[in-house]
């Protein structure tokens, strides 16, 4: 690695791809766990069908879809080590669409990936893909079936992807290749599953169930990714925060109430809503993974990966409901000016500016300190 | 009670003053002021008239027409069939009821209780409680013990044999005979060692799978610590060291017919056995006797099971004829049998994938724990009564 290594990542338009590409970028301190050198001034090559959101500093931005035929001849001769793919999208209103966009640009992206040589691939799964089974073990290892294909949407989509990348896996056994499945994603500024369910007045669940639930936090998600491109870890891995609380503890420490739903009508409305999309929101986690225990066993995370996520599920839960507290009293962008960690990032950001201009005016004229 | 003591005088003075009373309120009441007079005249006449009866015949007692009378010979019929009863009540009033310190402290007592309930259900309903990581929630434990230690001493008067089989600690797998078409049995083994045993274990009831697709019961069996049946959690909760009981018959124990009782159905697949194998846990045969008549089971419905995705649907001579009182189970007279330990560390440590020795393992368990039922059920004289 005598040279600056360069990694892709897909989606950076998108929440989880802009989050990772700025992590990679800002952060000063890339450790690895095993005592090689950093990962340093990595050169981050952002690839999206639309720009990102937010402004990322040094970000490579290519603009392109993944499902592009060239993407191969991209990787060649951008010379890329690793990939991250982030391109996903759980917006689409059609399940053709859908699959195209996850699915398909997923296998497309393997493929090139192979043909260009890429040593290391990093995807984001769900321990959804499990599947929430009445006869499912307490803990869900990572050898376990993927019954998820069963179930709708995304975790359909991510089943197949994941159902894919065994075979892929198998066939081209020299590319490193990262799954990590995450629990339900929860924090102040991610829209997911957990989020949009969290953030009903009312928060529905199923009369009688009461199973336990997995969270992690968004910032151990983009840790979680980053640190799977920084080390050297193939395989599949479940990352989810310390503890399983039950659902109902779950949303008490959110702040909301809870709404019981007779089981057999949650499985109707649900089965109204994916034809009138009006409905969708009430049940953005299917009635089943509502029902049933689909807890992902930790083991490997902790001891193979090595990884631990800095919030608990309390904390990340008890973060999360503080923040939707302060936004009832104030709007959305107040709550956030008032976030330490924005304004820390903030801070850091300004900091670093400051320098540059230090450094460029003691070029032209010593002797004045801002 | 002064009946004893001059009777006669307490008498007139109260059958004196009622008709009076009476008279006062029906003039004050009509207006008729002027029959007041004539009326306390006649009283006065009637007491002289009785003084003078007594005076002659000692004997004569004036009828008992008035409400002290009767409860004078209420009471005096009280102190004949109980005596002393009517003292000790009018002690226990008169000690402490009239000290305000007793009303303070019940003001005391029921408004720490009132706190305490209150502090509970907003700690409940903040999600400030605490769940191992199988969902075992110790409050909700507590809640429900009293109902069954009340089934297990009062209502099946369970008699327990063996509990010293079972390790002070340590990995634990117990196997007993499934059935009563309610896991009452599984409950009952988790009190027996609750109550008996030295170290009060917690029992951790593996259930069938079906379990959990039942609304509240999923619930109520993840809080109470019990887990789904599967290999991987036995295997889990023995390298944890805990107590184990597992009911090989599975949903066929639990759906027998009154005319199967106490006949041991397959012991499913060995993956008991080969649980244990695996973690080295030594095997404790458990035998519940009794448990088989809590309901009378006539006939499987399997038609209406399918229609409402049951395993199975029990027609029961209660069931379901009485509605919701057809659930309540006949207080037979239960036995919990604890038999030896039989080892598995003696065993290779891949031993687990001998299928010879697992079916064999199997079948000896069977035998033990379908032994320890037939010597009961000789030893047993009646189903109700032990």
């Amino acid at each position: 690695m005598d040279e600056k290594t360069t990694i892709l990542v897909t989606g950076v338009g998108n929440y989880w791809g802009a989050q990772v590409a700025a992590r990679l970028l800002n952060s000063p301190d890339l450790a690895r766990n095993d005592g090689q050198p950093a990962l340093e001034n990595a050169h981050v090559i952002g690839l999206d069908a639309k720009p990102p959101g937010i402004e990322i500093k040094g970000l490579d931005f290519i603009q392109a879809d993944v499902r592009n035929p060239l993407l191969s001849e991209v990787l060649i001769s951008e010379q890329v080590d690793f990939v991250c793919h982030l391109a996903y999208s759980d917006r689409e209103k059609s399940s053709e669409t859908a699959f195209d966009i996850n699915v398909m640009s997923t296998m497309k992206l393997l493929g090139a990936c192979a043909e260009a040589g890429i040593r290391k691939v990093v995807l984001r799964s769900s321990t959804a893909v499990y599947g929430a089974r009445p006869g499912n073990p307490a803990f869900l290892t990572e050898t376990h079936l993927l019954h998820g294909k069963e179930s709708q949407g995304e975790t359909r989509n991510l089943a197949e992807i994941e159902t894919f990348c065994s075979g892929y896996h198998r066939q081209v056994p020299e590319i490193g290749l990262t799954i990590l499945r995450f629990a339900s994603i929860i924090g102040p500024t991610a829209d997911t599953n957990m989020t949009r369910y969290l953030k009903q007045p009312y928060v529905p669940v199923l009369l009688g169930f009461n199973p336990l639930m997995q969270v992690i936090h968004e910032r151990d998600v983009v840790d979680a990714l980053v640190y799977a491109l920084v080390n050297e870890v193939p395989g599949v891995f479940n990352v989810a925060a310390e503890g399983s609380p039950p659902l109902t503890k779950l949303i008490a420490l959110a702040g909301k109430s809870t709404l019981p739903v007779l089981h057999w009508f949650a499985y109707w409305g649900n089965s109204l809503s994916n034809r009138q999309h009006a409905l969708q929101s009430a049940w953005p986690i299917e009635p089943d993974y509502l029902r049933y225990t689909w807890v992902a066993d930790l083991t490997r995370m902790r001891e193979e990966m090595r990884f631990i996520p800095q919030y608990t599920a309390e904390e990340a839960l008890r973060e999360f409901a503080s923040q939707q507290r302060l936004g009832k009293y104030m709007s959305e962008e107040t709550a956030k000016a008032l976030d330490e960690e924005r304004l820390r990032d903030i801070l850091e950001r300004r900091r670093r500016m400051r320098e540059q201009r230090v450094v460029s005016s003691d070029e032209s004229n010593e002797g004045i300190v801002p | 009670m002064s009946i004893d003591e001059n009777p006669v005088d307490e008498v007139i003075s109260e059958s004196g003053g009622e008709p009076e009373a009476i008279a006062s309120t029906v003039a004050g009441e009509s207006g008729l002021g002027d029959h007041e007079p004539s009326r306390a005249e006649l009283i006065e006449e009637l007491n002289r008239l009785v003084e003078r009866i007594q005076a002659y015949s000692p004997d004569y007692e004036p009828p008992s027409y008035s409400p002290k009378r009767l409860l004078d010979v209420f009471g005096e019929n009280v102190h004949n069939l109980a005596p002393g009863l009517i003292d000790k009540i009018r002690s226990g009033l008169s000690s402490d009821l009239f000290d305000p310190d007793t009303w303070k402290g019940l003001w005391f007592m029921l408004n720490y209780t009132l706190e305490y309930q209150a502090d509970f259900f907003k700690r409940r309903y903040s999600g400030e409680y605490e769940v191992d990581e199988w969902g075992y929630d110790p409050e909700f434990m507590g809640l429900f013990k009293p109902f069954f230690e009340f089934m297990y001493t009062k209502y099946w008067r369970v008699q327990t044999s063996g509990i010293e089989n079972i390790a002070a600690e340590g990995r634990t797998l117990l196997v007993s005979n499934h059935s009563g078409q309610l896991p009452f049995d599984g409950a009952m083994i988790g009190m027996a060692v609750m109550q008996e045993h030295e170290t009060q274990r917690l029992v951790r009831s593996l259930y069938a799978p079906w379990f959990p697709t039942l609304p509240f019961v999923s619930t109520f069996l993840t809080k109470m610590g019990q887990t789904i049946a599967n290999e991987e959690n036995g295997i889990r909760l023995l390298e944890q060291e805990q107590l184990v009981a597992v009911f090989p018959e599975g949903i066929k124990g639990v759906g027998k017919l009154y005319k199967d009782r106490y006949k041991l159905a397959r012991f499913g697949r060995g993956g008991f056995v080969r649980m244990a194998l695996k973690t080295q846990s030594p095997i404790v045969p458990v035998s519940v006797v009794g448990a088989e008549e809590i309901y009378i089971s006539l006939y499987n419905a399997k038609a209406i099971a399918r229609l409402i995705g049951f395993p199975f649907f029990p027609i029961t001579i209660t069931w379901p004829w009485f509605g919701l009182l057809g659930v309540v189970p006949l207080p037979t007279k239960w036995y919990i049998d604890f038999g030896e330990p039989i080892p598995t560390d003696g065993y290779p440590p891949d031993s687990y994938s001998n299928f010879n020795l697992v079916s064999q393992i199997t079948d000896q368990v069977r035998n033990t724990v379908q032994n320890a039922i037939d010597q009961r059920l000789a030893e047993r004289k009646s189903v109700f009564a032990g």
